[in-house]
């Protein structure tokens, strides 16, 4: 008889469940709370959070968002507060300290704040995978790794919190930002709970001035910040969680699959992880706008992209823009010869693959999409030139367009999706079968759920992207119209949502 | 107070009401055509939980629905037989569905269908209860199996349409083509086809390789559903029925057996459970014909199958 291991679940949803909950004792029972987005959980918390900054004067409110955002991040492990003070602590003082200092001092309270908060990331995100990495070369070359494993896990949110902080004190030491004095508001600022665990990864000039600002309830802010938490709500529960169920059947046991169906849990895998991540900063933003306050938008319908550069400055904005401004410009740029151009992209695009995560599968996802983009540049004269020798309209060149960045960016998600990199490469050998019967998963019911949630997703951004002046629903003057099609919205999430409060893929980052 | 507040609370209690109300008129609706069904899998289920009178239940996933022809079994042992296994379910399911039958009667004997895995850990197993929310308002036994999906389940019970989420395409073609669907054999509905040997090459090649690749996890057990298997088998033996714990028949033996081993085990610490395991069997294995894909028998595999398990039952 074989030694078994009584185990819940596996370690990784072991992993993931503790670090999303924590128990409280509340008249007798145990209740296990999880603050994510689309849990009862925080419907509570947002209530009460938003009742109470409405009720409170404007002098407390930073009180109770700073305690609230605390409470928000516990829920998941409340011990790893001390590392978020511990980062806050630093750049505080680093921000005051460098706008007072001049010259090389300057530059050295930056690069000590810098290294303080890069030195958190590596010791809690990177450190086993840079062991593991080290432990694999020594074996190679016949010795054993000396160097201990870490057991800890990984602090949620972690890389999008403090890039929120190295932008202050960056911005500070660039002087386009005044030091904040006040160390409850600077404290709100990195952990202001709508976007504390998964962005948008906002800059000091956009949101510290608002932490200061006195907001009044508004009544068309809190119905139009309603209506994009639906709208959030909408992409997580009824499109990015249905079509996870497809995804996971397959990437979970990748040697099973052949090409038909890893070809369409990958192109299903490209809108789950959009709606998934937009979803959250949908939530977010809409969150923070209840409150009055103004969020950076982070997506922009990104898979109507023409090009892959045109698709990165519609993805994950907050991210792109922060490595364009910190990393890309500071190495230069385009300001240097083209193979300095190439090999600062390549850069930007390697570090944004470490940055997702401890793992060679985003490298390679990185690595591909840098690799895409020299390719965009060194091949778009000659692909316009192509287009127009073979009279192309310019209405089917967009739309081939728009299918092959698809194509590739879900290719590239093969690699940012797949457990191992031999998994990723299993996954791919696979697609040689496709054209094969598809494997249906759950059966023809659930497949119909994912078609329905993506022809509704397609709608609405199809609308978004061409028609923006036209069928406007929500703006509608007749409030029956607007309310008709609000219930008709809440109903379908209702009916076709998936309710099992699957957690937001972006937290592992 | 500010004008725009009332306006927002009054414009927030109306909308709420109109969402109440609409909740009603739809969840009403759905649960009449629901419960108004005669075919298909959602019928089975109400028929298994409110109707069932017969001497033999079976139990199991969808390997119990297309194996086990109560037809033959009740001819062979002169007793009334109903199959209330349920597509994609696992043991979570099949103690649900124990308890609420057995708030209304007991069988005489029970034949549960069961495999390695649905030992495997994973959360899928529990969600997949959710097909039980539309009988919550009639069945209280189901809160505790329904609540493993969610503390707040019964939160979200207070909607009237939300035990019907993901349901409506199923409803609305049973609804619809109501004349079309094939009615079940006393819970059994059996698949045609058969697989080919190329089939059959291609899953070997893919069971080796799973095989390979889970040969660690094969010895991580779900805690949990391995205590529901136990309080499926304790209850029949408080009752003192006669219970079959059956592996039907596999196309392919499959190479990790551990978690096999464990439910044999287990099934023989009950005196009135045997454990009958057909998963090695010869007459089975690498008979692609008798299967209509690589996890069911086809309709003639199943009967064969029925019929061979009868002097183990006798």
């Amino acid at each position: 008889m074989p030694q078994f291991c009584l185990e819940q679940e596996s370690f990784f949803a072991f992993k993931i469940n503790y670090l999303l909950t924590s128990d409280y004792y509340i008249f007798g029972t145990v209740y296990t709370f999880c603050m994510l987005f689309n849990s009862i959980d925080f419907a509570f918390y947002f209530i009460i959070v938003t009742v109470a900054y409405f009720l409170l004067p404007h002098r407390y409110r930073w009180i109770l968002l700073l305690s609230a955002s605390c409470y928000f991040y516990m829920a998941f492990v409340p011990i790893y507060i001390l590392i978020l003070g511990f980062t806050i602590v630093i750049d505080y003082f680093a921000g005051i300290y460098i706008e007072k200092a001049e010259g090389k001092k300057r530059k050295m309270l930056l690069i000590c704040s810098l290294i303080a908060n890069i030195g958190v990331l590596v010791v809690f995100k990177y450190y086993n995978f840079l062991n593991e990495s080290l432990g694999y070369m020594l074996n190679n070359a016949g010795y054993q790794n000396p160097v201990p494993y870490l057991s800890i896990l990984l602090p949620i949110g972690l890389s999008f919190h403090t890039f929120q902080a190295m932008s202050y004190t960056i911005e500070v030491y660039r002087g386009n930002q005044k030091a904040e004095q006040h160390f409850g508001i600077y404290s709100l600022y990195v952990m202001f709970y709508p976007q504390l665990v998964a962005g948008p990864i906002e800059r000091p000039q956009n949101i510290l001035s608002q932490m200061h600002a006195k907001h009044e309830f508004d009544y068309n802010r809190v119905v139009s910040g309603l209506q994009l938490m639906l709208w959030g709500f909408f992409k997580k529960l009824v499109v990015a969680d249905r079509l996870s169920i497809y995804v996971n059947s397959i990437y979970g046991h990748p040697e099973l699959h052949n090409g038909s169906s890893v070809a369409i849990a990958s192109l299903f895998f490209a809108i789950q992880i959009y709606c998934d991540f937009s979803g959250y900063s949908d939530i977010a933003i809409g969150c923070a706008r209840i409150m009055g306050y103004d969020l950076m938008i982070n997506f922009r319908r990104p898979y109507f992209s023409k090009s892959i550069s045109e698709f990165w400055s519609r993805w994950h904005i907050s991210l792109s823009t922060w490595f364009r401004d910190y990393l890309y410009i500071p190495l230069g740029g385009n300001r240097v010869p083209k193979y300095r151009v190439y090999l600062n992209l390549m850069i930007v695009f390697l570090v944004s693959g470490i940055w997702h995560g401890a793992n060679y599968t985003f490298i390679l996802w990185g690595a591909l999409h840098g690799f895409y983009l020299l390719c965009g540049l060194q091949f778009n004269k000659l692909r316009s030139g192509f287009t127009h020798r073979l009279h192309i309209s310019s209405r089917v060149n967009n739309l081939l367009s728009i299918v092959l960045t698809i194509i590739l960016v879900t290719f590239a998600w093969i690699f940012f999706r797949a457990t191992s990199i031999k998994d990723a490469f299993t996954l791919v050998t696979n697609l040689k079968t496709i054209g094969q019967v598809p494997f249906l998963g759950d059966g023809i019911s659930n497949m119909a759920h994912c078609v329905l949630a993506i022809a509704l997703l397609f709608m609405v951004e199809y609308k978004m992207e061409y028609l923006s002046d036209r069928f406007n629903l929500l703006t509608h003057k007749i409030i029956w119209v607007r309310w008709s099609f609000l219930v008709i919205s809440v109903f379908v999430i209702l009916l076709f949502g998936v309710f099992s409060g699957g957690q937001f893929i972006y937290f592992q980052f | 107070m500010n004008q725009s507040v009332v306006v927002f609370i009054k414009r927030l209690f109306l909308f709420m009401a109109l969402l109440i109300v609409a909740d009603n008129i739809i969840g009403y609706g759905l649960e009449t055509i629901y419960f108004g069904q005669k075919k298909g899998q959602f019928a089975q289920t109400t028929f298994s939980i409110d109707n069932t009178t017969q001497d033999i239940l079976i139990f199991g996933s969808s390997r119990a629905v297309r194996h086990y022809s109560p037809n033959v079994l009740s001819k062979a042992l002169n007793m009334s037989c109903y199959n209330v296994g349920r597509d994609a379910q696992s043991l979570p399911y099949y103690a649900a569905m124990q308890e609420a039958i057995f708030t209304r009667y007991k069988p005489k004997m029970i034949i549960v269908d069961v495999n390695n895995w649905e030992l495997a850990p994973g959360e899928a197993k529990y969600e997949k209860l959710s097909i039980l929310l539309p009988y919550y308002r009639h069945h209280p036994e189901l809160a505790p199996y329904l609540k493993q999906s969610g503390q707040w389940e019964g939160i979200k019970l207070l909607s009237r349409t939300y035990p019907y989420n993901s349901s409506l395409f199923i409803l609305a073609y049973n609804f619809l083509f109501a004349n079309k669907l094939i009615a079940d054999e006393h819970g059994f509905a059996p698949l045609t086809g058969k697989m080919t040997s190329a089939m059959l090459d291609d899953y070997a090649s893919r069971l080796k390789l799973n095989s390979q690749a889970s040969a660690e996890s094969d010895k991580i057990i779900d805690r949990k559903a391995l205590n529901y298997y136990r309080q499926f088998l304790a209850n029949t033996n408080t009752h003192n029925i006669k219970t079959y714990v059956v592996i039907s028949p596999k196309v392919l033996k499959e190479p990790l057996d551990a978690r096999n081993k464990l439910l044999k085990k287990i099934a023989q610490e009950y005196p009135n459970v045997k454990f009958i395991d057909f998963s090695d069997d010869k007459d089975y294995n690498m008979m692609y014909g008798k299967f209509a894909d690589v996890f069911h028998l086809n309709n003639e595999g199943a009967e064969e199958f029925t019929r061979d398990l009868i002097p183990f039952l006798n």
